[in-house]
């Protein structure tokens, strides 16, 4: 165990390069990712939650994508969008569009109904009434949502290298198949890492946004 | 009196086979305290929310100063009309200033703007008896009192002169509720508004009103100035409503 630390350890220090190299192109591969799931969820969430009829049916289809296993929704994706970062960046897309549209959704429709008929007693528009009350009385559930799909996105964005895509997951995969097993730790934990650091971010701004919304 | 400023011409309103009102026909005038009393379920939050259109009758017609509510832009109508519920309805993410600012800003009220807000709010704050450094705190940190105080001060802001206000003292304790009564009384007076005030009780209603209305089943049993209805109750219901008043009941 210890010969497996001291392995890692000396992996970081003799090829720092690289590894901060594959670190820039995971965030830079997850970032893209986070952004477009982010966007995407967001206004789906928003459409669905001001149309509740269409909601079960938008929600069954997110479940349905969700429930596919990440590397078969990779393997799917090749024939159309080829190898490389753009195949990556789509399937983390799908991925992470689902826990977004859900708390989007659950946030803005679970809001106190006084609160509601106020706003619209008070001759609230539709628009200024989702985007001056409803959104932010249900920012604290949304982040919570956008909490989960980045970190999730990040980790699973460990094994886009698979089809060619760049990232932290190249040294886990080279790790797999030169049968280094610490080079594969290095990157499972620079990976967990960063998780760990958004996860804290995000947590910050949540507790804040929560603490708001009550 | 002249033209009333609404105008209830034979509304009825039923919630699925629940009739809630029934051919109701009323006409208020300017500078009228309506109090609305009866029993849950008996039709007088309807027949408030059918004043802003909240509710839309299935028969009949509510008229606004003139203009039918089903014609009218619900978002124009509402915004000339102050509304105060039960619940508050605070904003939680918004300072006290911010919701009481709300109305004129969505509408885009000039005198209203970042500079004047702060003064503006403090005025109504000290019109309803808060102190006027309230304005910073949001409504999380202030008493059910404050809050309720809030909630009207956010229905006068945009200087309506029709007030709706539904069970609005009902979740204070019973010296908050009186100074919340004399104080909405001397700002009635003051403003020469027309309220319309729903409550469940009966000595709310009768220091409160001009006029009280009693509503049962979705039929006004009574509507008559507070001392008529105390000493010529109409129906059977509106004697044992106003009996109930008095003395209080004590068990040792």
């Amino acid at each position: 165990m210890m010969e497996l630390l001291s392995s890692i350890l000396g992996l970081y220090e003799e090829r720092a390069d690289w590894f901060a190299g594959l670190l820039a192109d995971h965030v830079t591969l997850a970032l893209c990712a986070i952004a477009m799931s982010l966007t995407i969820g967001l206004l789906l969430g928003i459409w669905i939650s001001e149309h509740p009829r269409i909601a079960p049916a938008v929600m069954g289809v997110c479940n349905v994508l969700y429930t596919i296993p990440a590397i078969s929704l990779l393997g799917i994706l090749i024939p159309f969008s080829g190898i490389g970062n753009e195949t990556a960046v789509i399937a983390l897309t799908i991925y992470g569009i689902m826990p977004m549209v859900r708390n989007t959704y659950v946030g803005l429709t679970t809001l106190d109904g006084d609160i509601l008929e106020a706003a619209r007693g008070m001759g609230s528009t539709r628009l200024q009434t989702l985007l001056r009350v409803k959104l932010p009385m249900a920012a604290g559930v949304i982040l919570a949502g956008v909490r989960n799909m980045v970190v999730m996105t990040i980790s699973v964005a460990g094994i886009a290298s698979f089809v060619g895509a760049g990232g932290l997951g190249v040294a886990i995969y080279r790790g797999i198949t030169i049968y280094n097993p610490a080079m594969t730790a290095a990157g499972s934990i620079l990976i967990a890492l960063l998780a760990l650091v958004f996860d804290l971010i995000l947590g910050k701004l949540e507790k804040y946004f929560k603490k708001r919304g009550s | 009196m002249g033209e009333p400023v609404i105008r209830f011409e034979k509304v009825s309103k039923a919630y699925g086979s629940q009739p809630v009102l029934k051919e109701f026909s009323l006409d208020i005038s300017q500078g009228e305290f309506l109090t609305i009393i009866g029993r849950s379920g008996c039709g007088k939050t309807t027949a408030l929310k059918l004043v802003n259109g909240l509710i839309s009758p299935d028969s009949g017609r509510v008229l606004v100063k003139g203009e039918d509510v089903a014609q009218a832009d619900p978002v124009r109508l509402r915004r000339q009309i102050g509304y105060a519920i039960q619940n508050v309805g605070l904003f939680p993410h918004m300072t006290v200033e911010k919701n009481i600012a709300y109305v004129p800003t969505i509408s885009g009220t000039a005198g209203w703007g970042k500079a004047e807000r702060r003064k503006r709010a403090q005025e109504l704050l000290t019109l309803v008896g808060l102190p006027a450094d309230l304005g910073g705190r949001f409504p999380r940190e202030l008493s059910g009192g404050q809050r309720q105080r809030v909630g009207i001060a956010r229905a006068l802001a945009a200087a309506p002169d029709i007030l709706l206000m539904d069970e609005p003292f009902g979740a204070v304790d019973a010296i908050t509720r009186e100074q919340l009564q004399d104080e909405i009384l001397r700002i009635h007076r003051e403003r020469g508004l027309t309220v319309l005030f729903v409550t469940h009780d009966i000595e709310e209603a009768m220091k409160l009103g001009t006029r009280t209305l009693v509503m049962e089943e979705g039929v006004a049993q009574q509507c008559d100035a507070p001392s008529r209805v105390l000493s010529a109750p109409a129906t059977e219901f509106v004697e044992k409503l106003v009996c109930r008043r008095r003395e209080p009941e004590v068990r040792v």
